[in-house]
């Protein structure tokens, strides 16, 4: 059975080790090992500085609705933001062959993730879909 | 979050830069800061070490990357020491490892400067 946890932070970066210790948390306690967790961690830190920097424009006050989903075999993260939308088609990491700072969160989400989505069928903001398949990435309990 | 940094430059021209807590968006540029004023004093060479670094995000590396980029224009050293296993993770999927010279302990990252 999937168990769902939700939290709401504004969208200051001084809570971004609230959202990594709650998901740190959740993970380690479904024998999911340390090194996946931390990946998932990343994935999900990462969606939240890019709505933080790009869909609210460092406003800190607004919105972030985050919500994970944890089944047998697999994980989701749901997240919410009310700002700026943005175009999919536009979301490119840059290649890893030319070195230079910034443009590594989208790529972090889509080399770890198995599928990621954004989702601008509303009025305002976006919802970004991550999921990934635990199959192989849980401990021996 | 919180996060400490501690400066000890030697009287060879090196100095090391000792970082402890989470680099995420909202601690980068505190790193960045200490990074600048580093290479403003012209060093030989800056060894960062990240042995108390448990969380680094692509606002992190990004500014790691930085710091390589000023040593590469400024004829410095720069050198990166102690990865913890999930700095060391997130280097690997970033494919950085090799971009870096990373090192497994101050001393050796200071041999030969």
């Amino acid at each position: 059975m999937a168990e769902s946890v939700k939290l709401t932070i504004p969208s200051d970066s001084k809570y971004l080790c609230l959202v990594r210790k709650v998901l740190h948390h959740l993970l380690l306690e479904r024998q999911l090992s340390e090194e996946a967790a931390q990946r998932l961690i990343l994935c999900v830190d990462e969606a939240c500085s890019n709505i933080i920097k790009y869909s609210y424009a460092g406003c800190p006050d607004l919105p972030i609705e985050i919500s994970f989903s944890l089944a047998d075999d697999s994980f989701q993260a749901k997240i919410r933001d009310y700002g700026k939308q943005c175009d999919s088609r536009k979301i490119k990491p840059r290649p890893l062959d030319k070195i230079e700072p910034g443009g590594l969160g989208t790529y972090f989400m889509n080399e770890i993730m198995d599928e990621v989505s954004y989702c601008t069928d509303r009025e305002t903001g976006t919802l970004l879909t991550m999921c990934k398949h635990l199959k192989n990435e849980l401990t021996s309990s | 979050m919180s996060i400490e940094f501690q400066s000890n430059e030697s009287g060879n021209g090196t100095a090391t830069l000792v970082i402890t807590g989470d680099i995420d968006m909202s601690t980068s540029t505190l790193v960045r800061t200490h990074l600048t004023d580093l290479f403003k004093k012209k060093q030989k060479a800056i060894v960062v070490d990240l042995a108390k670094v448990s969380y680094i995000d692509s606002s992190g590396i990004a500014t790691l990357v930085e710091g390589l980029q000023w040593s590469h224009n400024n004829n410095t050293k720069f050198r990166l020491t102690n990865l913890t296993p999930m700095v060391k993770d997130v280097f690997e999927i970033a494919r950085l490892l090799t971009v870096f010279e990373v090192y497994d302990s101050q001393e050796e990252a200071l041999e030969g400067i």
